[in-house]
């Protein structure tokens, strides 16, 4: 089994707050340490020092203490000798008197041992050891030095001991003997010392440089001494004098004051001093060093664990708050405790927060809000519709999908610019967005393609009074820029279940209708699945339509207008057919539409301009003058002065005059982009060009603006022409519009006139030309021209009748 | 007087009687330890409160018990025929009758006794003796000086 690696609980860090105490701790522990070993090391050297010179000290009080003592026992000595009663015991020469006055003196100035010596250095008399008497005075120096002097003394050795020698004489009043009073140097004197110097004193002496020291007082005890006398022996030290010496465990410094130096007898006082003495007081600072640093390093603890935690905890807060916000939860910010840098990081942290919430709203927000509408997006539409059919789905209900695709938009787009276009775009949406309930979802999809998506349990009614809601919505013109227009929508409604079992099929389905509602210039369309096979036809068709002028699959066909008063044929229409291969001839309102959406129109307008200026100049060089009538789509209007230019051109080529062509404008076309058509017309005008309005009656434009375009004819639509028979009042519109067509100065024309009691009508209403199967049907050229040529044969006859 | 004895050095014949009068207004303490003649005269002032007779011959070394500088010398001879020498170190020696004589020469200060020299003395001829002697110099002791204060 594989071993699992110790997992550190996410967001802790125990090891910060740890390695900040132990940073500190480390840091205080090093640096007291050094401090310690310094100040230690500097204590050690100034209490030697110091030592040193107490001991230096020590020993000029020791040796000045000497010299008081010695000058006072010499003074002694002295008072002594010159005692009268002691001058006439000495000079009784009787030797027992000489001894008790010597022993009785001697007691009073505290000499150890009292020595008598004639003036020839012959001991008269010795207080302790009579076998001396008669024996030569032991020290002729100190004799030598008092006879001159009156007073001499030294430190010497006796049997063992030592002894301050002091030697005077007894003068009477001249020297008749020398009297020397040996005070023992012992350990009282040694303690006097002590008390007056405060250092350890011990006297010691030896015979000879090679010989072992040997001790006679100390203030030192007994066991120590020992230890003194074994360092003396075996040490190679104080050959300066001073030294270390370790007694009992415990450090001396030591120094030899030498009082007899001679090389066969040398006598020194040691003196010592313990250097813990000397370092008592810096060990007391030691000590309190030692609890400073502990009270320190407890202080340093504590505080170093408050700040470690003052970093981490804020720290560990940040991280959790980190891993929230990893997990997506953005809404807990982080508590700002302090106003230092942590708190600043906290306080980032927070404005981090907001900014990635208000950014994620944003981000939500582009991803499904169109920017331009406000409304939701294709994104958000398709999502909610995918719900909305798992919902309806499981609950067995009915969900309704509108696709709504504006009319002519790209004209507003391209003439009006983009600003105005988006301004309609988003009027449009706010107009759909309040004409349904709330519960409904209205979408923008892309470009002036909007979606409906209505909530279930609608029932099978509701998408039809939905859309008529949403048209009467539209209705009133919009008004953008100051400039009013009018728009229209084409609807496509799919249902679930019916049309679609999911988002995607219903998409597709509601596309296909509202291409439906479009061709079909209804308002709205209910998806069949008959549609499809239509679309697809259509769609092939707009495939095709492509290579159908270089393939020269078009064709124009001419349908005679003929003129009422004499009946004479003086212009034609050309109209344009398409002569697919397999299908034989198609309609031109199964393609032209579409040529007209895909932009494709311009190439045939152009193709069928110049075949049809072609023709006519034919015509005339043929001697049959008649005026030829072009359509031109409102896309081929928005050209402007291309289009000018190419008709001139056609003219020019076929060495036409320009009246010989009128252009037919359908009055829709004007209205949607009645600022360039009107331009456009007048270039058109100036140029020679008669122009003509297609279908009026179908645009809603007034005759006020008829009046402002450069036209030369009015063209009935048919619609009107074929209501007459059944409704007067069609009759009426089309009177009344042949009458205000004529006060305009225009000429009128009918379309679709069929029977001859249309005809007698129009006659009657004073209808300057018709157009209409009763006269003929549209016809290929050769076929035209013998209609033409018939119609000659036969003038005053009607051709072609069917 | 003037707290010294005087004269320093006095030479008497043996048997001679001696009195050491006090002229000072203060107390003297004479003694002598010498073994010629050793007496003392406590404490006294003017007449000397007894007199000492000088029976052998020697060196009697005089001091006062209170005044240790004060110190002065008297030789006791066995002779009639003495002297002291003046300053220039001449002394003379009279009517001595005719024979051989021993001369002795003695100084305090001397620093070993001198040869006694031998001299004949006939009729009213004049001799003359010579003597070299290595003395050292007299070191008088600290003399303190006198209290001014009278009583």
């Amino acid at each position: 089994m594989p071993a699992v690696p110790p997992r550190r609980p996410a967001g802790r860090f125990p090891k910060l707050g740890t390695r900040i105490v132990l940073f500190f701790v480390a840091l205080l522990v090093i640096v007291q340490g050094v401090a310690a070993f310094l100040v230690i090391q500097a204590n050690s050297q100034v209490a030697r020092r110091t030592i040193n010179e107490q001991l230096e000290q020590g020993e000029r009080v020791f040796r000045q203490l000497l010299t008081q003592k010695q000058e006072r026992l010499e003074q002694g000595a002295g008072i002594l000798s010159a005692d009268f009663a002691f001058r006439q015991a000495i000079a009784s020469n009787d030797t027992g008197t000489i001894l008790s006055v010597l022993r009785n003196h001697g007691a009073r100035v505290g000499a150890k041992v009292m020595t008598l010596a004639a003036l020839d250095n012959t001991v008269r008399a010795d207080t302790l050891d009579p076998s001396r008497i008669g024996k030569p005075f032991a020290y002729p120096d100190l004799v030598n030095v008092a006879r001159v002097e009156g007073k001499s003394s030294s430190i010497v050795l006796r049997e063992g001991k030592l002894y301050q020698l002091v030697v005077v004489p007894v003068l009477a009043p001249e020297p008749i003997a020398w009297v020397g009073l040996a005070f023992e140097v012992d350990d009282a004197a040694a303690k006097d010392m002590h008390q007056l110097t405060g250092l350890e004193v011990t006297f010691a002496s030896r015979v000879g440089a090679a010989e072992a020291w040997k001790l006679h007082a100390s203030t030192l005890p007994a066991d120590l001494r020992l230890e003194l006398a074994a360092e003396l022996a075996s040490t190679t030290a104080f050959a300066d004098g001073s030294g270390e010496v370790s007694l009992g465990g415990e450090e001396y410094e030591t120094r030899l004051a030498a009082l007899e130096e001679r090389a066969d007898k040398q006598v020194v006082a040691i003196l010592q001093r313990p250097l813990a003495v000397g370092l008592a007081p810096f060990q007391r600072i030691s000590a309190v060093f030692f609890w400073m640093t502990l009270a320190g390093l407890a202080v340093l603890v504590a505080g170093s664990l408050m700040i470690a935690r003052g970093i981490t905890r804020p720290v560990l807060r940040l991280a959790d708050a980190a891993r929230r916000v990893q997990q997506g939860d953005y809404t807990r910010h982080v508590d700002v405790e302090h106003r230092d840098e942590i708190g600043a990081l906290a306080e980032s942290f927070n404005h981090m927060l907001d900014g990635i919430v208000s950014r994620e709203k944003e981000i939500l927000r582009l991803a499904y809000e169109d920017a331009l509408s406000g409304l939701p997006n294709r994104a958000m539409f398709y999502e909610q519709l995918g719900q909305a059919v798992r919902i309806a789905r499981r609950g067995g209900d009915n969900i309704s999908v509108m696709l709504l695709d504006m009319d002519r938009f790209k004209a507003i787009n391209d003439t009006l610019g983009h600003t105005v276009g988006d301004q309609a775009l988003r009027e449009v949406g706010a107009r759909v967005r309040a004409a349904l309930r709330d519960s409904d979802i209205v979408a923008r999809l892309g470009g002036d393609e909007f979606g409906v998506l209505l909530a279930t349990g609608d029932k099978e009614h509701a998408p039809r009074v939905v859309a008529e809601k949403i048209h009467r919505a539209l209705e009133q013109p919009l008004v953008v820029g100051g400039q009013s227009m009018d728009v229209a929508a084409s609807i496509g409604i799919a249902r679930f279940p019916e049309h679609g079992e999911d988002a995607d099929a219903l998409l597709r389905a509601a596309d296909v209708a509202m291409y439906e509602a479009k061709r079909t210039k209804a308002r709205y369309a209910i998806y069949n699945s008959s549609h499809d096979e239509r679309r697809k036809e259509f769609l092939t068709l707009l495939g095709e339509l492509r290579h159908a002028v270089d393939a020269g699959e078009l064709e124009l066909h001419f349908q005679p207008k003929v003129t009422l008063a004499g009946e004479r044929t003086t212009s034609v229409e050309a109209l344009v057919r398409w002569r697919h291969p397999k299908k034989g001839l198609v309609p031109p309102g199964d393609f032209i539409p579409f040529a007209e959406q895909t932009g494709y129109i311009g190439e045939i307008t152009r193709w069928v301009l110049r075949r049809a200026i072609e023709q006519c100049g034919r015509w005339q060089l043929n001697g049959s003058r008649v005026r030829m009538c072009v359509n031109i789509s409102a896309r081929d209007l928005r050209q402007g002065e291309e289009l000018v230019q190419f008709v001139s051109a056609c003219l020019a080529e076929a060495e036409l005059a320009a009246g010989m062509l009128c252009l037919e404008i359908t009055e829709s076309a004007l209205m949607e982009d009645p600022a360039i058509a009107q331009s456009t017309l007048r270039r058109l005008r100036e140029l020679g060009v008669a122009t003509s309005i297609d279908d009026y009656g179908t645009g809603y434009s007034s005759l006020a603006y008829i009046k402002q375009l450069a036209v030369n004819e009015l063209k009935i639509d048919r619609g009107f022409v074929a209501g007459m028979e059944a409704d007067q009042r069609n009759a009426a519109i089309v009177r009344s519009t042949i009458e205000l067509g004529h006060n305009l100065g225009l000429t009128v024309v009918a379309e679709g006139v069929e029977t001859e009691h249309e005809l007698a009508q129009l006659r009657r209403f004073g209808c300057d030309a018709a157009q209409g199967y009763l006269f003929a049907r549209p016809m290929s050229a050769p076929a035209f021209e013998r209609w033409l040529s018939g119609l000659r044969d036969e003038t005053g006859a009607r051709a072609g009748v069917a | 007087m003037d707290r010294e004895f005087i004269p320093y050095l006095t030479v008497l014949q043996t048997g001679t009687t001696a009195s050491f009068p006090n002229r000072d207004p203060i107390l003297h303490h004479i003694y002598s330890f010498s073994p010629a003649k050793t007496f003392e005269i406590k404490l006294y002032t003017g007449k000397s409160p007894s007199s000492v007779t000088f029976d052998k011959p020697g060196i009697v070394t005089l001091g006062c018990n209170i005044h240790d500088w004060m110190i002065a010398y008297v030789l006791v001879v066995s002779t009639p025929w003495f002297g002291k020498t003046d300053a220039s170190g001449t002394v003379k020696l009279r009517d001595l009758p005719p024979g051989s004589y021993a001369l002795h020469a003695w100084h305090p200060q001397q620093r070993e006794a001198a040869e006694p020299v031998t001299v004949a003395a006939e009729g009213p001829a004049t001799a003359t003796a010579r003597f070299r002697m290595d003395i050292a110099p007299r070191k008088p002791k600290y003399k303190p000086p006198l209290d001014r204060l009278k009583y």
